[in-house]
């Protein structure tokens, strides 16, 4: 509380420039600064800042962006491109930081071999809609899928969202490796749902967008407990 | 009070995606189209740029982090649900981005914040600049770490709790930076 023979502290001349005090606070700063004049100069000086700072326009870049893009589209066709296996070193140095990287691109790796498996499998006999079926929407497993696939980007999205707020403090490398093995299981996410819409009886690709849909959170827990 | 709503320049407030979700463009992008996620680049990355120079006071390496920042949506677009706007999104993830560039130039990443300012108080070396010059070209005589603060906290509109998150220091610290920073501010812009 601000008297009037106090000084105000810098915490309240910053608050009261920045308007952040309290409706009380700011009604007893006011009444100090009416009666002190080194005061009311300090703070007019620290507000005469803040009203500079919300009136400069945003910096411009002295040569045009779109001369960037190329290069950016050519980090992105680059990395378009996967890798064989053969690019792969022998040995691979290995640190216990990395070891969820490692097993999450298996993971991503298995969903996508599942997604090719079943994009040439025929429809088995316990599958209950065959080739050329019109799938109905409305049925008890689409809904089902539905209703899980929900639960789990829900779930992934505050994950996500705690994440972003620590992915500063991750290590360049481990931040760069996590933004690709998320890429990875979330294009294989989208492939398997686009799969499941036209084929929604197919309990194999229900369970592989289940399996995909548990590691992308299970990735991202471990993530956020290791930040 | 936060300076600005984030994002410091209107296009951040205007959205490339409608209320009801994401847009086709944003969609077409998240799809792997090319041209599509070239058009959200020419929408966004004068607020991207500007972000970036800011936070690093240098036009080269702004320019350079421009290009990480798109490289890095375009890895992790699939995962923009259209919660908040686009330019939102872009901005967390180029802050997040320069903050990274920091820490990996710094030899001891605890210096983001409490380091280099040993000359910079109340007595700094830092030039008094005349009035005329712009509050950008004051910026650039700020020690990196209460630059960072500044420029989130009264330029971008996080607040103190979040600044925290994501650079690793206690709130208190980030608000310590940030009156530092103002007062600097003061001697150089109004000497």
């Amino acid at each position: 509380m601000t008297s009037l023979e106090t000084h105000l502290t810098e915490d309240e001349r910053q608050s009261f420039a920045d308007d952040t005090m309290s409706p009380e606070q700011r009604a007893s700063a006011e009444a100090h600064l009416a009666a002190c004049r080194s005061c009311a100069d300090d703070v007019a000086r620290l507000t005469t800042l803040m009203t500079r700072i919300r009136e400069t326009p945003a910096p411009s870049p002295t040569v045009a962006l779109d001369d960037l893009w190329p290069t950016i589209r050519a980090r992105i066709e680059q990395s378009k491109v996967v890798s064989l296996p053969a690019d792969v070193p022998a040995v691979r140095r290995f640190s216990p930081r990395m070891w969820w990287f490692g097993s999450i691109g298996g993971v991503a790796a298995a969903v996508l071999i599942g997604m090719a498996v079943m994009r040439g499998r025929p429809t088995g006999p316990g599958d209950a809609v065959g080739p050329g079926t019109t799938p109905n929407a409305g049925e008890p497993s689409l809904i089902a899928v539905v209703d899980s696939a929900h639960a789990y980007e829900q779930e992934a999205r505050i994950l996500l969202d705690k994440l972003e707020l620590r992915r500063a403090m991750l290590r360049p490398e481990t931040a760069e490796a996590l933004a690709r093995d998320l890429h990875v299981v979330d294009v294989a996410i989208a492939e398997l749902k686009e799969a499941v819409a036209r084929d929604p009886n197919n309990p194999a690709l229900r369970r592989l967008l289940a399996t995909s849909y548990r590691q992308k959170v299970d990735l991202l827990k471990r993530v956020s407990n290791a930040s | 009070m936060s300076a600005r709503v984030r994002g410091s320049t209107d296009v951040m407030a205007t959205t490339t995606d409608d209320a009801g979700g994401i847009d086709d463009v944003v969609r077409r992008a998240q799809r792997g189209d090319v041209e599509a996620f070239e058009s959200l680049y020419r929408t966004h990355a004068a607020a991207i740029y500007a972000l970036c120079r800011r936070m690093t006071g240098d036009e080269g390496e702004s320019r350079d982090l421009v290009q990480d920042v798109f490289v890095r949506a375009w890895e992790r677009l699939t995962s923009f649900r259209g919660q908040s706007s686009l330019g939102t999104w872009l901005h967390r993830l180029g802050v997040n981005v320069v903050l990274e560039r920091i820490r990996s130039t710094k030899r001891d990443a605890a210096r983001l914040i409490e380091g280099d300012d040993s000359t910079f108080g109340s007595h700094s070396s830092a030039p008094a600049i005349d009035a005329s010059i712009d509050l950008d070209a004051a910026l650039v005589h700020l020690p990196r770490g209460a630059r960072t603060v500044f420029v989130l906290h009264d330029i971008e509109g996080y607040s103190h709790d979040e600044i925290a998150l994501m650079t690793g220091i206690a709130a208190g610290t980030a608000r310590a930076q940030l009156w530092r920073a103002r007062r600097a501010l003061m001697r150089m812009l109004d000497p």
